[in-house]
């Protein structure tokens, strides 16, 4: 178990590196620096937890998101700028490139003023839609706060969100009962057919999105409503790339930090009277450190697979087993939590799947935890391999919301019986017969042999009408 | 004077001796011209490994060398046939690479280090020398003349017929499968001749030796007791023929046994038939003639006779009983094409897709077999002269092998033995004739009457029952010097056309390593294209050890052997579903295609495209055989149909029909192929169209390489889009128009559920 | 309340029967008629109303040409496949729980639907999938089903029907066994048995003489070696026309031949290997020296002229062949 020490040290390295599982750079577009008070606590928070943030405008040539081909900055975190487009160094393109490149972006929106089209783009490339004129307010007119937006009922008060699925992890609960407040904010709808998307944050099931330019009574047709209006989103691409949008830039102000917000009459119209304290700086937080990568992220460490057929010490990994071996896989996992590597523990309901396949999985197992390391789980399960030759995977696809992706997979081959691994045939009962038939010929045949050479020839005499007589 | 002087040598021992060698040196000689004869690849290009199977000998024979016999015997092939692996071991014939690989160990015994590459180059030449020796024996068993044999083996040395598949670098199965087949039907002349159960156990053996080197053995299985139920047919039954066949067959049968890939087939399979049904057939006969010598009675003769008929019948019907229901395996497709020519065109479009089962036109026979192609029938007319055993052995050998020459091109190989040993009697009983110095004396008048009315003798009366028309005169001999000089004159010079026909041939057809093409420049000079192995190296250098490579058949050799990569299907092609897969992959749209290619694991695919080179033997003439195949597996995903216009023509152009210009395979050859030329002019050599400016798009495959010549192009399969997009609308992001934003349309709109 | 929902729930299938009614009358009719005698013979309005939306059950017409004048020998071939597999179906399918329904539209009869339908060429089988009913999808235009691949069999265009009748029995086609056959191969093999008996002793002499089998032998060989087989399995023209009326006898390219020519050859060979024997046999046979002179010069002038004949042919066939006899350049 030497390995797993190494692992121990490993962690520890993590916690003394930095914050984030990876890298600490962070760039911070931002219009003009005069802003950077707004957010003063946020960004405070952030080099609290030992980022090295880089202030840049989106407009100046400088910024560049690479360099020489490789990523610059491990993180980008942009505030909303006001003018309408982004420079030359912010397109589309170059902002996706950064993504499949492995850098994380955290995208705030405000419905103060419009969305750079750029970024609007970006995001239909994402499958995530705004509302058409780029300009849309979410408003609710039973959740909002009574204290800032009486009037208006743009600053809505949405409660803690609760996980997605019953079986997935939920890095968003705070301590339940606190409010979110999130106000003057943009919603946006995800397409339902990228499986990359999910909704952190959703709006209550009273809110609407509308376009305040345009001065109708009362809203027909709005761009999306309740459930569907998502306030804040994650897109969490193939290679892990974390993408975060958040609906109100607002949320992260120092304003919001520690305002204090009275709910209006919800639904069932009981009004609470007590002003209650924001949990917006816990969430943005708990936000800012998922798209991060400082919670959620997985790590596959040891894979081991070896024959299980009660040798001492069966050879680790090897290239090539025979049909019908037995035989033990194990991973090992952990959890980067924060500032460190912890063991991973997949959520209620959920388990690691192992699959031993060849074009289709011949088997698909929950694997089992076989022991606990200071920094990580390992997991393991044992099977029979399947009666046919051919070159299989062992595969462990893990793919959850929230958690970034995990897709081992080792190649072995399996081959067939050699020439001398079918049992002999004595040991077949069945061919006993037969062994007995050759037993026989060749006493026969030696019988015969024998017979033939100790038998005098009879001399034969002619007569003399040539025939022969005995 | 010079007579007397020079008689000790001609007479007696002395005779004798200078004879044997001088006959000792000729074979010599004939070897060498014949090694010498094969080495023009060698020569023109340099010593490498031809076409596409011997690259698997040759990789199988490195495998061996390196591994050990055991490993090859039990060798799981995991670089082939990509996921499904092949078991290698178990489904070649390993005479091939066990011969080359002691050839190899003897001569690193011998201290003399030499590379097993130049040992697979030059084995196939090698052989070629000894099988004009087994030639040469064989001849001499079927006729008394002395040069026969030698005149056989300087044919059989340099029959273009053989060379086609034994020059040097074509290091095939025929290689050494020719010289076991003419040694074996040699020693099994020699058994039945001496009716000895040595010799007859040796034919075994090299029976056995045959069937480890080539699935041609069945030619064997079924001509020689083909030979033994003529000669049965004839009354000839004897007790030398029932001997020599039943040692043969017993100990032949369990030699072959003894191949993994053979196993059961003697005892299971139709082809193997014939051989045991003469062996009962033989049994019974024996039996019969046994009781017959003890009990000499006409009618219990005829009984017999009917009895032996009766048992025949109904075994014979057992088989086809046992056939039918499924116990004895029916013909394998290769076999059984011979019969129904038409079979294979319809049921297994994967054998009529080789070229080399094609039937063969009149010109290739001349072309192989110059003058021989007519002596041929003279020889065979000559072997009824006298009908031994052996000359119906000849007849029989010669009829069979016409037939199936005439089915499949390759069997041509064969025919051609006999045919040399034919020839050979032919020209030999020419020369004979022709050649003696001393002419016959002049006749008197009385035997100008009897020899000019020619009033048949009563003798001759008997003659007439049996015996050739044209024999039925006494041999008088050539009277004048004139006849004997013109006859002899024109022969050589036949001859002598004969040896340049057969060295054009062999220089202009058979010695090109198809991996290797050579051009003629405009001023005559020789240009080498080396596309594939410029491809396969690139391969070898710029891709993962384990990148699979796809392509269509053909070059899954080449690719295993050159590049050392793994490919899903090669030309062993023992998976028509596998196959049929790789086909439906080329020849569907990118949106089909591409799970398949990710379901596979494929990296990198492969395609030959000739059009601008003018190289006609491209995947897009070979497309239709991809269609057809997966059409088989996938009758209405792939439709042949779909890939002709209305009018039924096969195009590439503009008019080609929406299926074929969305086919991976179409796309991939032609993709950003008109950018080699000015607008308006860009074309395809091979097909002679004009093609549209606007190539084909690829979305799921990006071009990884193309070869100098644009012979062969390598594409690499895309990975899934990161950001979860289809890989068409991320391809189309990348070109750099913006995706339209989704208006929101009427009527209820889908909403996320969780 | 509750008395209410019994009553729809009563009323339901009733509404759904009256609904329905039209087309289950239609398919019953129709599959009585065709229990009578199937394939139906259609004419336009028959065509029509068969084939007439919505119909809850499938429809196979052959679209077909059989009078003389049209000349279609596929319709003519395939016509009783045809009808063997329409009647074994619709017989193995008594109660029409397949619901399909074969019609046969001969041009005669339907000039106006071939019209409609476009065809230039027959014969052409349309399958109608059902509108409504358990099985019905959604697109009913006819799927057609060409004879690219030249007659059918009945076995081959069942399988092709069954592919698109999931789910519904496909009563195998039972081809009647051919009593007739039967009967003439066993007669005809009675008698050559009787004949061989009484005609053996007669034909001893025939079957045991070596001219007939050399002679057998030979014929074969030669047949073989100059491509017979291949003109066999390749079908190919006995001659073919050069452009300018007159035939060629020799096909252009190295591995393409006409009849006439691999006959030519056979004849060439013939004479080539006739002259070689003559001349090892025949000749030192001859006891008169001035014959057996003329004999020598004779046959191996033949030898000479034909061998040079066939070098020029084979020039032909392969361009840049160099090597060449007089007096054929």
């Amino acid at each position: 178990m030497r390995w797993i020490l190494s692992f121990l040290l490993l962690g520890l390295l993590a916690v003394v590196q930095a914050a984030s599982a990876s890298g600490n750079k962070l760039l911070v577009v931002i219009e003009e620096l005069a802003e950077k008070s707004k957010y003063s606590k946020y960004l405070g928070d952030l080099e609290a937890r030992g980022f090295k943030l880089t202030y840049e405008s989106p407009k100046s040539d400088k910024v560049a998101l690479f360099e020489l081909g490789e990523r610059a900055y491990d993180h980008l975190l942009i505030l909303p700028p006001k003018s309408k487009g982004l420079g030359p160094q912010l397109t589309p393109k170059i902002l996706l490139d950064f993504i499949n490149a492995g850098g994380n972006i955290l995208l705030t929106l405000s419905s103060s003023h419009p969305t750079p089209s750029a970024l609007v783009s970006l995001l239909l490339e994402l499958d995530i839609h705004l509302p058409s004129d780029r300009t849309g307010l979410v408003v609710d007119h039973f959740n909002y706060d009574t204290i800032s937006a009486a009037e208006k009922h743009d600053v809505v008060l949405v409660p803690r969100p609760d996980a997605l699925r019953s079986d997935v992890k939920n890095f968003f609960a705070g301590d339940g009962k606190d409010v979110i407040a999130f106000p003057k904010g943009v919603g946006q709808t995800l397409g339902n057919t990228s499986p990359l998307l999910t909704p952190i944050l959703r709006a209550p099931r009273t809110a609407y999105s509308y376009n305040p330019k345009e001065e109708v009574e009362g809203v027909d047709d709005p761009f999306a409503v309740g459930q569907q209006l998502s306030l804040v989103t994650a897109m969490q691409a193939r290679n892990s790339a974390r993408f975060t949008v958040i609906g109100a830039s607002e949320m992260l102000e120092n304003a919001w930090f520690d305002a204090k917000v009275k709910p209006s009459a919800g639904l069932t119209g009981a009004a609470s009277d007590k002003a209650a304290k924001t949990a917006n700086q816990a969430f943005a937080k708990e936000v800012t450190g998922w798209t991060f990568n400082e919670i959620g992220v997985l790590k596959v460490g040891k894979i081991e697979h070896h024959l299980d057929e009660g040798e001492t010490e069966p050879v680790i990994n090897p290239k090539i087993y025979r049909v019908k071996n037995d035989v033990k896989y194990f991973i090992e996992l952990s959890e980067y939590q924060w500032d460190k590597w912890v063991p991973f523990q997949p959520a209620e309901g959920d388990n690691v799947q192992l699959e031993f396949s060849m074009l289709s999985p011949f088997h698909r197992l929950p694997l089992t935890l076989s022991s606990t390391t200071p920094t990580s789980t390992i997991w393991t399960t044992s099977f029979k391999i399947p009666d046919q030759h051919g070159i299989f995977n062992f595969k462990v696809n893990h793919k959850r919301p929230l958690l970034s992706n995990i897709e081992e997979k080792n190649t072995v081959t399996v081959r067939h019986f050699a020439h001398d691994e079918w049992p002999r045939s004595w040991a077949i009962t069945g061919a006993w017969p037969w062994m007995a038939g050759i037993a026989v010929t060749v006493a026969g045949w030696v019988g015969f042999v024998a017979l033939w050479l100790w038998s005098k020839p009879v001399p034969l005499k002619l007569t003399n009408s040539g025939k022969k007589v005995v | 004077m010079a007579e007397t002087v020079a008689d000790p040598f001609f007479k007696g021992n002395t005779g004798r001796n200078t004879r044997g060698i001088l006959r000792l040196s000729i074979l010599v000689l004939i070897a060498a011209a014949a090694i010498a004869s094969r080495l023009f690849s060698v020569i023109r290009f340099e010593s490498i490994i031809h076409e596409f199977d011997p690259w698997f000998n040759f990789r199988a024979t490195k495998y061996l060398v390196s591994n050990g016999f055991y490993d090859f015997w039990d060798w799981f092939d995991d670089r082939t046939w990509h996921p499904l692996g092949r078991v290698t071991g178990g489904t070649l014939y390993p005479g091939l690479m066990v011969t080359s690989g002691a050839i190899y160990h003897a001569l690193r015994a011998l201290t003399i280090p030499v590379d097993i590459r130049n040992i697979c180059v030059l084995l196939a030449p090698g052989f070629s020398g000894l099988t004009a020796f087994a030639t040469y024996l064989f001849t001499n068993e079927m006729s008394t003349s002395p040069s026969a044999g030698l005149l056989a083996a300087a044919f059989m040395g340099i029959a273009p017929g053989y060379i086609s598949r034994s020059v040097a670098g074509s290091y095939d199965n025929e290689a050494i499968a020719i010289f076991l087949l003419v040694f074996t039907f040699y020693l099994w002349i020699k058994a039945v001749k001496l009716g000895s159960a040595m010799w007859g156990a040796l034919c075994a053996l090299f029976y056995g030796y045959m069937v480890s080197a080539w699935g041609g053995y069945v030619f064997i299985t079924n001509l020689i007791p083909l030979h033994v139920f003529v000669l049965v047919c004839m009354g000839r039954f004897s007790p030398r023929l029932y001997v020599s066949y039943c040692t043969w067959y017993a100990l032949g049968t369990l030699a072959s046994m003894q191949i993994p890939f053979v196993g059961f087939l003697p005892i299971r399979s139709s082809e193997h038939m014939s051989a045991l049904g003469v062996f009962g057939l033989l049994q019974l006969v024996g039996f019969v003639e046994f009781v017959r010598s003890g009990v000499p009675s006409k009618q219990f003769g005829t009984l017999l006779r009917g009895f032996v008929l009766l048992v025949f019948g109904i075994s014979f019907g057992g088989l086809v009983l046992l056939t039918v229901s499924g116990v004895i395996a029916p013909w394998t497709g290769r076999f059984y094409s011979l019969w129904d020519t038409g079979y294979a065109k319809i049921h297994i479009p994967i054998i009529a897709s080789v070229s080399e089962h094609q039937p063969t036109a009149w010109p290739a026979y001349f072309f192989d077999l110059n003058l021989l192609i007519w002596l041929f029938p003279a020889g065979v007319y000559l072997c009824f002269q006298k009908l031994a055993d052996e000359q119906v052995f000849v007849v029989v050998y010669s009829i069979l092998a016409s037939y199936f020459s005439g089915v499949m091109v390759r069997l041509m190989l064969t025919l051609t033995p006999i045919v040399c040993v034919a020839a050979a009697l032919a020209v030999s009983s020419l020369l004979d004739t022709y050649l003696l110095l001393k002419s016959p004396e002049y006749p008197g008048d009385s035997a100008t009457e009897a020899g000019s009315n020619g009033t048949p003798a009563p003798s001759k009366k008997a003659a007439k029952q049996d015996g050739l028309r044209s024999m039925r005169q006494p041999l008088v001999g050539i009277y004048t010097t004139f006849s004997k000089m013109s006859v002899v004159s024109a022969l050589t010079s036949y001859l002598l056309i004969f040896v340049l026909h057969c060295t054009w041939v062999t220089s202009n057809a058979y010695s090109s390593p198809s991996v290797v093409l050579a051009s003629r420049m405009p001023d005559g000079s020789q240009h080498i294209i080396d596309d594939y192995r410029e491809a396969y190296q690139w391969l070898r250098q710029n891709t993962a050890e384990d990148a699979k490579i796809m392509s269509w058949w053909d070059y899954g050799y080449q690719i295993g052997g050159m590049a050392d990569r793994p490919t899903l299907v090669d030309n062993n092609t023992w998976n028509n579903t596998h196959i049929a897969t790789v086909g439906k992959a080329m020849s569907s749209r990118e949106e089909v295609s591409y799970p398949i290619m990710r379901q596979h694991e494929v990296d990198y695919v492969l395609v030959v495209f000739g059009g601008l080179l003018g190289y006609s033997g491209d995947d897009i003439n070979k497309f239709l055989w991809m269609v057809r195949i997966a059409e088989g597996i996938w009758p209405d995903e792939v439709k042949e149909r779909d890939f002709f216009t209305d009018r039924g023509e096969y195009r590439v152009d503009e008019g080609a029909t929406e299926t074929m210009k969305n086919s991976l395979m179409y796309k991939m050859s032609y993709y950003n192929y008109c950018t080699l030329f000015p607008p308006g002019q860009c074309q395809d050599r091979v097909r002679g169209v004009k093609l549209p400016d606007v190539g084909p798009t690829l979305n799921t495959v990006e071009e990884a390489f193309t070869s100098e010549n644009w012979i062969i192009r390598i594409f690499k399969v895309k990975d899934l889009d990161n950001a979860g997009r289809d890989l068409a609308s991320a391809a189309s992001f990348e070109r750099g128009n913006k995706k339209k934003k989704t208006i929101k349309k009427r009527g209820p709109k889908v909403l996320r559920v969780e | 309340m509750h008395f209410l929902k019994g009553l729809l729930l009563s009323l339901l299938p009733a509404a759904a029967l009256a609904a329905k009614k039209p087309v289950v009358d239609k398919f019953s009719q129709f599959h009585t008629k065709a229990l009578a005698s199937t394939p139906l013979k259609l004419d336009d309005s028959v065509y029509a109303k068969l084939t007439a939306a919505p119909r809850n059950y499938s429809v196979v017409v052959l679209l077909t040409a059989m009078e003389a004048r049209f000349g279609c020998a596929l319709c003519r071939e395939f016509q009783p496949e045809w009808d063997l597999l329409s009647s074994s179906w619709t017989k193995g399918d008594k109660k029409g729980d397949s619901r399909l329904v074969f019609g046969t539209l001969d041009f005669v009869d339907g000039k106006n639907t071939f019209q409609s339908l476009g065809l230039q060429t027959a014969p052409v089988l349309l399958f109608f999938q059902p509108t409504v009913g358990p099985h019905a999808i959604p697109d009913n235009g006819p799927i057609r089903y060409d004879f690219t691949s030249g007659p059918q069999s009945a076995e081959q265009v069942h399988s092709w029907i069954a592919r698109y009748l999931p789910d519904r029995p496909h009563p195998q086609v039972n081809r009647p066994i051919n009593w007739v056959r039967g009967i003439a191969i066993t007669t005809t093999i009675l008698a050559t048995i009787t004949f061989l008996s009484v005609a053996w002793p007669y034909m001893v002499p025939i079957i045991q003489n070596r001219n007939v089998w050399a002679a057998i032998s030979l014929i074969a060989i030669l047949l073989f070696t100059t491509g017979h087989m291949f003109n066999h399995i390749r079908k190919v023209p006995y001659v073919t026309g050069d452009g300018r009326g007159g035939v060629s006898y020799f096909a252009g390219g190295f591995s393409n031949q006409n009849g006439l020519e691999t006959q030519i050859l056979a004849a060439i060979y013939g004479l080539l290997s006739f002259a070689t024997i003559s001349l090892a046999l025949k000749v030192p046979r001859i006891t008169d020296p001035k014959t057996q002179q003329v004999a020598v010069i004779v046959w191996s002038g033949v030898i000479f002229v034909m061998y040079s004949f066939l070098l020029s042919v084979f020039r032909m066939k392969n361009g840049g062949y160099p090597f060449w006899l007089p007096p054929f350049f």
